[in-house]
């Protein structure tokens, strides 16, 4: 009952102010989309104790979304290969805005607001070329601006450095088309990278794995306060082979692979979902659905430091003590040094990813 | 280090309740898997012999060498896991779809050069997995822009060392499984697969590719979009194959999904009239090589097609999978 009556103070207070901040409805720490027990696909705001503030109504199954650093606004996307996406007022549950990728475009699921919240940058693919673009849009209007060059093939998560001006992204490699659905067409030939981009699209680093593990889709990012990069892969070679699935990369230096035991590592099938620091920046973490596994690293060492069993779990967030994750059998639950704790069940299937509201943070 | 591990919750695995896989999967392994690898194991080294006396693009013996070795890589071709990944092998035998057109790139780059890799089989096998396997091989005996360029007798040596690469792939393959067998028909610690239901779930995974594949992949690509069609993206369109994929394809998934439902006779019906009804769509087409997709009646019929072979999907993934433990999860089956 707390959230719904911070809920409706959120709202009367909301129609007070002509632009409406996010602590103006009950200062949600997270977004996550989830299917709920009614059949509908909803965009949740949850408080870090688990309790939903506000959901609202999304038109198909979304994937992940990014919230406006001060404006109560958040953008979702459908899941690839999506046309559009939508820019939600969390306070009203109101469609401001709806951006439809340009002719010959798609979204992946992804996208970025710069620190000012003047324009939004998401992850797009090309598809007549097979390259991977990111768009720019203007937020006073949602209208695009421009778009330029993701560095590679199949950019898929995306995340602002602490500069506040770099865009690091992570190019997957793999090629799809809408003719052909979720088919990935060039698996031989695939080459995932990571990207550092400035705001109009001038290169200014890349790095790639090596050549053994060039069937490693790099697909999801963290990036820690100091610009430590976090990325979570998803193996798309031999099934025989358990590969790391989670990588960190300081800019100006090699890649490092961090894995757990053999034993552990070949149950995940090779597959990470989410990725995210903890508060303190001194463990990363990844997110197994396939392996039900949440598996997290020292920074420091690289070394394993707990692998917890979780059904179906995959949207992971940096938490209050630790981290914050969400499975897609309802569970919102912490994990802290003590150990992995439900703090809430429901009936909603928890969708890939937990965003963390950054002015709320 | 210690690992520390905590249960959280459990899942039931619907196949608990299965009975014995055992004689599925011997049956599956040494009736379906042994016998298409072996078949193609040895057409391939027909071919092989075949390029090595004539190497001729146009001579009836080495083309009639070729369909029947493509024909036999086609029917196993939904067989991805184990031996055929192994080093790349089957990527080298089969570069499609060929989005960027690397394979006349890797081609014309051989020849242009008169690349010595092509001396030696080692060295062959170390070049672009797309100047290698069937679909280059059909651009060098079907595609006029191939039998023009560089010299005869390097065009000569070039068809000659991929037919040999080939046979080289798929007799590593075949020789692999001898031993691979086992890991199928006798899962546990020694295994990949730790319990018959981990096999089971290989080989439904291996018919749901193979059926979304063929759908999505052999007859969407050419299809593209109702004002877009895209009939030069057929599969093997050179050479008149692209329906004949379709069908094969098809008889081999019936005949894969036949063996994993034997314990489940109702299903089985269900999947061999799914089969059937659209394996009777493809034989009806009379297009080999889709060009009727540019045609709005055309480009029906093969859409009717594709929506039948959709159906079997959904039935295979509605009613068998359930029967071998596969529990979708919302997260676990379909990522992002």
């Amino acid at each position: 009952m707390t959230s719904r009556r911070r809920f409706l103070a959120g709202l009367a207070a909301a129609s007070l102010t002509p632009m409406r901040g996010w602590s103006a409805i009950g200062a949600p720490d997270y977004l996550a989309a989830a299917l709920f027990p009614d059949g509908s696909y909803r965009l949740a705001g949850l408080e870090r104790g688990g309790d939903i503030l506000f959901s609202l109504p999304l038109p198909a199954r979304g994937h992940a979304a990014a919230a406006h650093p001060h404006r109560a606004q958040a953008v979702a996307f459908a899941r690839r290969p999506g046309t559009f996406a939508i820019i939600i007022d969390c306070a009203t549950g109101a469609q401001i805005a709806q951006l439809e990728a340009p002719t010959g475009r798609h979204f992946y699921g992804h996208g970025v607001f710069s620190t000012d919240g003047t324009r939004l940058f998401t992850t797009e693919n090309d598809f007549e070329a097979g390259q991977g673009v990111i768009g720019v849009w203007d937020t006073e209007d949602y209208k695009r601006i421009t778009e330029f060059s993701s560095g590679g093939v199949g950019p898929h998560d995306m995340r602002l450095m602490p500069d506040g001006r770099t865009l690091v992204v992570a190019n997957g490699g793999i090629e799809t088309h809408p003719d052909t659905g979720r088919t990935k067409l060039n698996l031989p030939v695939m080459q995932p990278r990571l990207t550092y981009l400035d705001q109009s699209g001038e290169v200014l680093e890349q790095v790639e794995l090596p050549r053994a593990l060039h069937r490693n889709s790099i697909r999801h990012l963290a990036v820690r306060a100091d610009g430590l990069v976090g990325f979570a892969m998803q193996w798309q070679g031999d099934t025989s082979q358990h590969p790391p699935l989670l990588g960190l990369h300081q800019r100006g230096d090699e890649l490092k692979l961090l894995s757990a035991s053999e034993a552990d590592q070949s149950t995940l099938q090779g597959y990470a979902g989410s990725i995210a620091f903890s508060d303190t920046g001194d463990t990363v973490a990844i997110t197994c659905p396939r392996g039900n596994a949440l598996h997290q690293f020292r920074v420091s060492d690289g070394q394993l430091a707990g692998a917890f069993l979780l059904d179906d779990v995959c949207g992971l967030g940096t938490g209050p003590n630790g981290f914050m994750f969400t499975t897609g059998t309802g569970v919102i639950g912490q994990l802290t040094a003590t150990g992995a704790k439900i703090a809430t069940r429901s009936d909603c299937q928890w969708d890939n990813h937990l965003i963390p509201i950054r002015a709320a943070a | 280090m210690r690992a520390l591990v905590l249960a959280l919750s459990l899942t039931m695995p619907l196949g608990a309740f299965a009975q014995d896989r055992g004689s599925i999967l011997a049956d599956t392994v040494n009736a379906h898997i042994l016998p298409g690898y072996s078949a193609l194991s040895e057409a391939t080294e027909a071919l092989a012999a075949t390029a090595q006396a004539d190497c001729d693009p146009t001579s009836t013996t080495l083309r009639t060498a070729f369909h029947t070795a493509f024909d036999d890589w086609i029917s196993i071709s939904h067989l991805r896991f184990g031996p055929s990944e192994a080093e790349d092998r089957a990527f080298a035998l089969a570069f499609w779809p060929d989005t960027k057109g690397f394979t006349p790139k890797a081609l014309t780059g051989l020849i242009s050069t008169e690349d010595t890799a092509i001396q030696s089989t080692e060295a062959f096998a170390e070049t672009s997995v797309a100047g290698r396997g069937f679909f280059a091989l059909e651009l060098m005996l079907y595609d006029p822009q191939f039998s023009q360029l560089g010299s005869e007798d390097y065009r000569c040596a070039l068809i000659q060392a991929m037919a040999k690469d080939i046979n080289l792939n798929a007799s590593a393959i075949d020789a692999d499984w001898e031993g691979y067998a086992a890991n199928l028909t006798s899962p546990g610690e020694a295994s990949p697969y730790r319990s018959e239901n981990e096999a089971m779930q290989e080989l439904y995974k291996a018919l749901i590719t193979g059926l979304e594949f063929t759908a999505e992949t052999r007859l969407g690509r050419p299809m593209g979009t109702f004002d877009r069609p895209r009939p030069k993206r057929a599969e093997a369109r050179r050479s008149e194959r692209s329906l004949r994929h379709v069908e094969l394809s098809l008889t081999a998934l019936r005949d894969l999904a036949a063996r994993l439902s034997a314990d489940h006779p109702d299903i089985a019906t269900d999947l061999d009239d799914a089969f059937t009804a659209a394996i009777e769509r493809a034989q009806s087409l009379d297009d080999p090589a889709f060009e009727a997709v540019a045609t709005a009646q055309g480009r029906f019929r093969i859409e009717a097609l594709q929506q039948s072979i959709k159906d079997v999907r959904a039935i295979a993934s509605t009613e068998l999978g359930p029967t071998l433990g596969i529990s979708a999860g919302f997260n676990s089956l379909d990522g992002d």
